[in-house]
C-alpha cells in the first residue's frame, strides 16, 4: 500500500527550548515533518538536543515557542508571552515512549506493569488487559516472566518489557530514547530485534541512538542533530554513507573511527 | 560479685499491667505518627514557602529538643498556657504521637524524594494523570522504602514511652519504680524490666534488619 499524498504524521514547527531562563538553548528552531511509516533515527553529539527533542514530543519538557501536531491535530504549543506549554493529553496518548534507564515500576510484577495504564487510563477490563498483556509477552519471548518482578529480570528483558508496556496502549508512534545505551553489550541485540520486529509491521518510530549499525539497519531516514538544529536530513545511505554537510562528516568519521 | 539475686519478691502482675499501658501508648502514638507523618511530609514538600515554614519549624522543634523536655512541657505548660486539661494517657499519647509524627515525616519525605524522576516520566508517557501517578507510583514506592525507618522510629517511641513515668502515668517504668520501692529489690526489678523492654523491641529490630537486607538484595 503506497500513499502518494500522505499527510504528515508529525509536524514540528520552529521548536525552541532552553534551560535556565534562556541561558542554555537546547533546541534552536526545529522543523521536522514525519510521514506515516517513517522510521527516523536521530544521531548527533551528546548535548545536541536529540533526547530533549523526544522528551518535548512526549510532553515531558516545557518549550519556549513553537508547536507540534500529530495526525493533523496540534497537541503541543506554547502560549506566547505566558511561556506555558499547552499539551493535549488525548492526542499525546497516541504516542508511546521507551527510556534509556529501566523505568518499570519496581513494586508491580511484569504483567501488572503492562496492565496498569490500560486499566487505569482507558478503563479496560482486567481480564481483557491481562489476555492482551500475556499475548504481547509471549510474542517478545517473555511469556514465562509474567509474574516476575523487575528486579528479577536482566537489563535486556526489562527493556523488552518496557516496550511491551508502551505497546499496550496501541500507540500510533513510538519514541525510543537511547534504549540500549545502559545495556551490557551482549544484551543489546535482543532489544534491537524487538524494535526491528515492530519496524517490519510498519510502526512509525523515532529513535535516538549511538549505535550506528542499528541506525543503518532500521532507519528509513536519518537526521543529524547538533547544536540544537537539524544539520542534515536524508536517507541512511546519504547521511551515514556520504554526508553532504561538513559537521555530519566529521561526526560520522569520528564515530566509525572509534568503532574500528 | 557477691550479690545474691532474689527474684521471689518480684510480682509480675503490676509489671504486666504497666507493660499494657506502655504498649497502648506506643500503638496509639504510632497510629498518629504513621498517618499524620505522611500528611506532614506532603506539607513539608509544598512549593509554597509560607505554607512550608510553620511545618518545618514543628519538625525542627521536635528534632532539636530532648523528648523528656517535650513530655514535661506538654504535661505542665500546655494546661496552664492554653487551659486544656486532658487525662494523663491522652496527654502521653499526644506528646509521643507528635514527636513521632515529626520524625516519620522526615522518613516519608526522604522516600518520596528518592522516587526516581524517570518513574514519573514513564507514568506521564503512559498517560497517567497526576493523581494516578501519586497513587499508583509514588505512594507505593515511597511507603515501601519508608517501612524500615517507620518501624525503627516505632520502637524508639516504645522506649521513649518510659519517660512518661515521670509525669505519673502508670506505664511499665512507673510500675517498676513502685515495685522496686515496695520490695527493696531494685536490682532484680530493673533487670526484669530491662528484659521485658528488650523482649518486645528485639524481634522488631530483627524484622527491620531482614527488610533492609531484602531491599539491598532487590536493589542490586
Amino acid at each position: 500500500m503506497t500513499m502518494s499524498f500522505s499527510l504528515p504524521l508529525v509536524k514540528m514547527q520552529a521548536l525552541h527550548k532552553s534551560y535556565g531562563d534562556g541561558a542554555i538553548q537546547v533546541l534552536k528552531g526545529i522543523d521536522i515533518e514525519m510521514k506515516p511509516g517513517d522510521r527516523v533515527v536521530v544521531i548527533g553529539p551528546s548535548g545536541g538536543g536529540k533526547s530533549t527533542l523526544l522528551r518535548v514530543m512526549m510532553g515531558l519538557e516545557q518549550i519556549d515557542s513553537g508547536s507540534i501536531s500529530f495526525d493533523g491535530k496540534p497537541y503541543i504549543s506554547s502560549e506566547g508571552s505566558a511561556k506555558k506549554t499547552l499539551i493535549d493529553t488525548n492526542v499525546r496518548r497516541s504516542i508511546g515512549m521507551v527510556f534509556q534507564h529501566y523505568t518499570l515500576f519496581p513494586h508491580l510484577s511484569v504483567i501488572q506493569n503492562l496492565m496498569l495504564a490500560p486499566c487505569k487510563v482507558r478503563g479496560e477490563r482486567k481480564a481483557s488487559a491481562q489476555a492482551r498483556a500475556q499475548a504481547l509477552l509471549e510474542r517478545f519471548g517473555l511469556g514465562a516472566k509474567a509474574k516476575a518482578y523487575p528486579a528479577q529480570l536482566s537489563g535486556g528483558q526489562k527493556q523488552r518489557v518496557a516496550i511491551a508496556r508502551a505497546l499496550m496502549l496501541d500507540p500510533k508512534l513510538m519514541l525510543f530514547d537511547e534504549v540500549t545505551s545502559a545495556l551490557d553489550p551482549e544484551l543489546v541485540s535482543e532489544v534491537e530485534q524487538v524494535i526491528m520486529q515492530l519496524a517490519s509491521q510498519n510502526m512509525p518510530m523515532m529513535i535516538v541512538t549511538h549505535d550506528m549499525w542499528f541506525a543503518k539497519n532500521i532507519a528509513s531516514r536519518v537526521i543529524f542533530c547538533a547544536g540544537g538544529v537539524v544539520v542534515e536530513d536524508g536517507p541512511p545511505e546519504q547521511v551515514l554513507g556520504s554526508p553532504k554537510e561538513e559537521r555530519t562528516k566529521e561526526f560520522i568519521d569520528r564515530v566509525f573511527h572509534i568503532k574500528q | 560479685m557477691n550479690y545474691t539475686f532474689d527474684f521471689n519478691s518480684i510480682t509480675f502482675a503490676p509489671l504486666l499491667r504497666g507493660l499494657a499501658v506502655s504498649l497502648e501508648l506506643t500503638v496509639a502514638a504510632n497510629i498518629i505518627g504513621v498517618i499524620a507523618g505522611f500528611g506532614l511530609a506532603l506539607l513539608l514538600m509544598s512549593p509554597y514557602r509560607l505554607l512550608r515554614m510553620p511545618f518545618m519549624l514543628f519538625v525542627e522543634f521536635f528534632r532539636c529538643t530532648p523528648a523528656i523536655v517535650q513530655i514535661v512541657w506538654i504535661f505542665y505548660c500546655v494546661p496552664m498556657l492554653f487551659d486544656v486539661f486532658l487525662d494523663p494517657i491522652t496527654m502521653g499519647v499526644l506528646a509521643l504521637g507528635l514527636n513521632l509524627t515529626a520524625f516519620n515525616a522526615e522518613a516519608y519525605r526522604a522516600s518520596i524524594q528518592a522516587v526516581p524522576k524517570e518513574q514519573i516520566d514513564a507514568g506521564i508517557a503512559l498517560g497517567l494523570n497526576p493523581w494516578q501517578r501519586v497513587l499508583y507510583i509514588v505512594f507505593p514506592t515511597a511507603f515501601r522504602a519508608s517501612v524500615p525507618v517507620l518501624l525503627t522510629n516505632g520502637i524508639v517511641i516504645f522506649q521513649q514511652s518510659a519517660l512518661v513515668a515521670i509525669v505519673a502515668i502508670a506505664d511499665l517504668m512507673y510500675e517498676a519504680k513502685s515495685l522496686a520501692t515496695e520490695t527493696y529489690r531494685p536490682i532484680e526489678t530493673f533487670t526484669v524490666v530491662a528484659l521485658i523492654y528488650f523482649a518486645v523491641s528485639f524481634p522488631i529490630t530483627q524484622i527491620v534488619g531482614f527488610l533492609e537486607r531484602r531491599r539491598q538484595m532487590l536493589a542490586s
